[in-house]
């Protein structure tokens, strides 16, 4: 016989009546629906006002052109603010003939009526954040996505992956700076231009209004101290200068002897398979493709944690295999003049440059060419000083990727040569137009020309060089006296600089077809 | 207010009727409506004032009285201190009633009851247990849980009521009257708003009407000779007065269907009501007294799961509005009479008498029911407790008391609280310790004071 508890315990209830038991049952799934309505308006309210979302696109062209590698949050711009700057201060933009973002360079496509069909250029992505406000910042195709025709009145054609041989890139962040220093950049007169454009949350407006356009006048403002010295040489159309905005806003270094600046070309970065192992970067300062990318993708404003691997890493699979451009079909190849030229390159380029047809393997493919044999312009290698790879090497310490491959070298790397004829123009500071000017000795190379132009020149092989403007457009002078900016080098009889004209030809007809 | 025959309202009302088939005869045709009160002791036992409280309306001349709701069982009770007759040992209690009033020339016909899912306070003894009824669905007004019932339950209750019945019988009562109306039990079954059962009592009409039919049999099993029996009938359901998704519930002519065969069960007359849940707009036809509704409805918020939601309403200051807005649209207009034409078409087509409820206190009113062949007989509740010698004023010539009810339903409401009694201020020039002391009346004499 069991002996009772007196009291009876605290928690002792007696069972509940039929009413009050039903009752607590709707009480219980009331406060479950209840749960779960909150946990899914939570979540919502998660996912819209805090979240991080990139804007994914699932085909991985359209990935390329317009998706997220994580670079927003390093050097983003709020959406909203970023599509009202040219229309608000187009004087900040370069006066070449194009307006908004086209003027730098980037490439709008458009359908056959010349209606933009997107909302951005190529080689912008975009990613929501907190407050629904998007930001907007560059990927892989703002630098690697171009645009050529073969006359003026063909319309462009864009063409992934090539050297963006038309942007200012230096000039868009410029641009951007510009407007944050302009004293019309205040709240009301954005906002004033963002309303104007359509309905908006009104989440993200209190979001723009107290936090995104402040704010993004303070950051502007405040890269304009540190970016000041950016502007002192700038890089051009077509060229970036790799290392000099890590060293000015990763970095923060002051000292002018290490702030060399080292203006390069844009390259084209498909058909990366069989560049795997090979000395990369024009320097050849890395051997791994995937820390290329990853240095490539902060040097596109990502920072080691806000770098966005797996979506970098699709668009690193698609290069991997992405084959570099023909020659356009409709467009003129003597080919019995190439199949003359054919033997030139093998005698001449092919050691350094590969054989096309055993994918450009060959004896120094990939190798680094010290600089007092190549004779090539010294600058570039002198900016990427052990100072600065050190300092690199501290960059996502705590990541998986960290960097182990980069080295410093004493040259520049020499390359597979496919799709060179939409690689124009060339050397790595881009400092000689076409593909024939190559093949003359530095001597009598342009030491002027134009660059920006997307016009073919097809015979020399490379862009359309000697006109100041076309079409209403204009293009920048090239000065190859200035400095890094030199077209000396790849000269003398190994280089084929002294063969005849028509062997220079016959290379040159050859070469259009790699 | 004469008639071609040179009568007047009395003249009619005050002719008694005899039921040919039981032979029981009231002296005139005001029957006094089934109406409870908390009168009794919790566990049903019959208290005093009962005795008190039926003696008022035999002294004011009432012909005859239906009496309280009767359970007939423990679980057939709606509220605590309602007398019932659930055991032999209330026969007592029901003879000392029945004495009191038939010492006023009054006939007393028992109400056998039981409220099926409608319990609004089942009382401690039911606390873990749902009501009984034809399906499991809870009542659409409170919330009141219940159990469909088993055949063996249904057999059980059947049982009760011929139990009760030979309980009434041997009490030395006039007669019984079963409660198959207003949504209780009986009700239930009948209606195919509420009855869902798929089995020999569900579906069809005639299958609705059988646990009527069987009670009506087991009663007459039970009592001997041929007692005095009728049925209380909502002629109409209006089951979605409140809300309107509700099923419709049964219509006046499976209604009169019904009737015609309690008529061949040998049932003894038909009483007419309307509505298959109680209080309904439309029985007791009247307002709703939301001011006292916000707190008489407390003793029974608890009893269903949707009292918390009712009393939320009640006491809401816009939604106890529109609840009386829809309260008195779903009623509509009349109040007097308001179920005469259900009662008439009845009548028409049975050959047994028909009583009618429903609002009645004038008596040129009820003259002309009668008359006109509508109704054989009135019942009245509200206009009883306004005024217990209603029928002495018609017998005096009034066609209206001095003091008339005033269909309020103060009385109705403060039942679930307060001791029953006419509750409108009004009737008392506003003197709230004279409404009071006449509501109190009931409880004198007691048994106790010293005369």
């Amino acid at each position: 016989m069991s002996i009772p508890r007196y009291p009876l315990p605290a928690w002792h209830l007696d069972p509940p009546p039929p009413v009050e038991a039903a009752l607590r049952r709707t009480r219980r799934r009331r406060a479950f629906v209840l749960t779960l309505a909150l946990a899914a308006l939570a979540m919502f309210l998660y996912w819209r006002y805090v979240a991080e979302v990139p804007r994914d696109h699932t085909g991985i062209e359209d990935h390329f052109k317009y998706g997220s590698i994580g670079s927003e949050y390093g050097n983003g711009v709020p959406f909203r603010i970023w599509r009202v700057l040219p229309e608000m201060f187009p004087e900040h933009l370069p006066q070449n003939g194009l307006t908004g973002y086209e003027a730098l360079g980037f490439v709008v496509e458009r359908d056959k009526d010349g209606r933009p069909t997107a909302d951005t250029p190529i080689g912008f992505a975009r990613r929501r954040g907190p407050g629904h406000v998007e930001l907007i910042s560059v990927n892989c195709a703002s630098c690697h996505a171009s645009t050529y025709r073969g006359s003026p009145d063909e319309p462009r054609r864009t063409l992934l992956a090539m050297p963006a041989h038309r942007l200012d890139l230096l000039s868009y962040f410029e641009f951007l700076i510009k407007c944050g220093r302009d004293p019309r950049f205040t709240v009301e007169n954005i906002m004033a231009r963002i309303e104007a454009q359509g309905w908006i949350d009104p989440v993200e407006k209190l979001a723009y209004r107290y936090v995104a356009i402040p704010r993004t006048r303070e950051r502007l403002m405040e890269s304009a101290g540190r970016a000041a010295r950016l502007f002192e040489h700038p890089s051009g159309v077509g060229r970036i200068d790799t290392f000099t905005p890590y060293k000015l806003i990763q970095f923060r270094y002051r000292d002018p002897e290490l702030l060399r600046p080292g203006n390069t070309d844009l390259p084209a970065i498909w058909n990366q398979a069989p560049r795997v192992g090979m000395r990369l970067h024009w320097d050849g300062n890395n051997t791994s493709v995937h820390e290329r990318n990853i240095s490539a993708g902060i040097g596109a404003g990502a920072s080691p944690t806000s770098i966005d691997l797996p979506r970098l890493k699709r668009i690193e699979d698609w290069l991997l295999t992405l084959p570099p451009p023909k020659w356009p079909e409709d467009w003129p190849l003597d080919h019995s003049l190439a199949e003359r030229g054919k033997p030139l390159y093998l005698r001449y380029c092919a050691d350094c440059h590969g054989v096309p047809e055993e994918s450009f393997k060959g004896r120094k493919v990939g190798t680094v060419v010290p600089l007092r044999e190549i004779g090539t312009d010294p600058e570039r290698l002198k900016s990427y000083t052990y100072d600065f790879m050190s300092n690199q090497y501290s960059l996502g310490t705590d990541q998986a990727w960290r960097f182990h491959t980069f080295r410093k070298t004493d040259g520049y790397a020499n390359q597979p040569l496919d799709g060179i004829w939409a690689r124009a123009p060339y050397l790595h500071n881009g400092s000689v137009p076409t593909l024939r000017h190559l093949l003359d000795p530095a001597k009598d190379r342009p030491k002027t020309f134009h660059r920006g132009n997307d016009v073919y020149d097809k015979k020399l092989g490379g862009f359309t060089w000697d006109q100041a403007s076309s079409g209403g457009e204009t293009f920048p002078k090239f000065d190859t006296s200035r400095l890094g900016d030199s077209n000396a080098g790849h000269d003398g009889a190994e280089y084929g600089t002294d063969l005849a004209p028509a062997d220079k030809d016959a290379l040159v007809e050859y070469l259009k077809t790699l | 207010m004469v008639d071609q025959n040179g009568d007047g309202p009395w003249d009619v009302i005050g002719r008694p009727i005899t039921f040919a088939r039981s032979g029981l005869t009231v002296k005139n045709r005001i029957f006094r409506s089934s109406i409870s009160g908390t009168f009794d002791s919790y566990d049903g036992t019959g208290g005093y004032a009962r005795l008190n409280w039926e003696e008022k309306f035999a002294r004011g001349g009432t012909g005859a009285i239906i009496s309280s709701f009767v359970p007939v069982s423990l679980r057939g009770r709606i509220y605590p201190r309602y007398a019932m007759i659930h055991e032999d040992r209330t026969i007592g209690f029901w003879r000392a009633v029945g004495d009191r009033v038939h010492e006023h020339d009054c006939k007393f016909i028992i109400q056998l009851s039981h409220a099926g899912r409608q319990q609004d306070d089942r009382g401690v003894e039911n606390r873990f247990r749902v009501g009984m009824s034809p399906t499991d669905r809870k009542d659409s007004f409170h919330g009141l849980l219940c159990k469909s019932m088993t055949k063996s339950e249904i057999d059980q209750v059947v049982e009760q009521f011929g139990l009760a019945a030979r309980r009434a019988q041997r009490a030395g009562l006039d007669g019984i009257e079963t409660h198959s109306s207003h949504g209780y039990l009986i009700n239930q079954f009948l209606s195919s708003g509420i009855n869902d059962r798929t089995d020999e009592y569900g579906g069809s009409l005639e299958n609705r009407a059988r646990f009527l039919r069987e009670i009506i049999a087991s009663i007459r099993a039970h009592t001997t000779g041929h007692f005095h029996l009728q049925c209380k009938i909502s002629a109409v359901d209006y089951n979605n007065a409140i809300y309107p998704w509700e099923g419709r519930g049964n219509t006046l002519a499976e209604s009169v269907q019904v009737c015609k065969w309690l008529e061949d069960d040998g049932v003894d007359g038909i009483h007419v009501s309307t509505g298959s849940i109680f209080p309904h707009p439309r029985g007791p036809a009247g307002d709703f007294p939301i001011d006292l509704a916000s707190e008489a409805y407390d003793p029974i918020v608890s009893s269903g799961v949707r009292g918390r939601f009712n009393q939320r309403i009640f006491r809401g200051a816009i939604l106890s509005r529109l609840f009386r807005w829809w309260w008195r649209h779903n009623r509509g207009p009349v109040i007097e009479g308001i179920n005469a034409e259900h009662a008439a078409e009845i009548k028409r087509r049975l050959s047994i008498p028909v009583i009618l409820n429903g609002g009645l206190q004038r008596a040129s009113l009820i003259a002309r029911i009668i008359r006109d062949g509508m109704a054989d007989g009135v019942s009245l509740a509200r206009p009883l407790i306004a005024n217990n010698d209603l029928p002495l004023l018609f017998a005096q010539g009034h066609d209206l008391a001095p003091r008339p009810c005033t269909f309020c339903n103060r009385c109705l409401l403060a039942d679930l609280k307060y001791p029953l009694g006419c509750y409108d201020l009004s009737r008392y020039d506003n003197d709230y310790d004279r409404m009071i002391g006449e509501v109190m009346s009931v409880f004198h004499p007691s048994p106790y004071e010293d005369s």
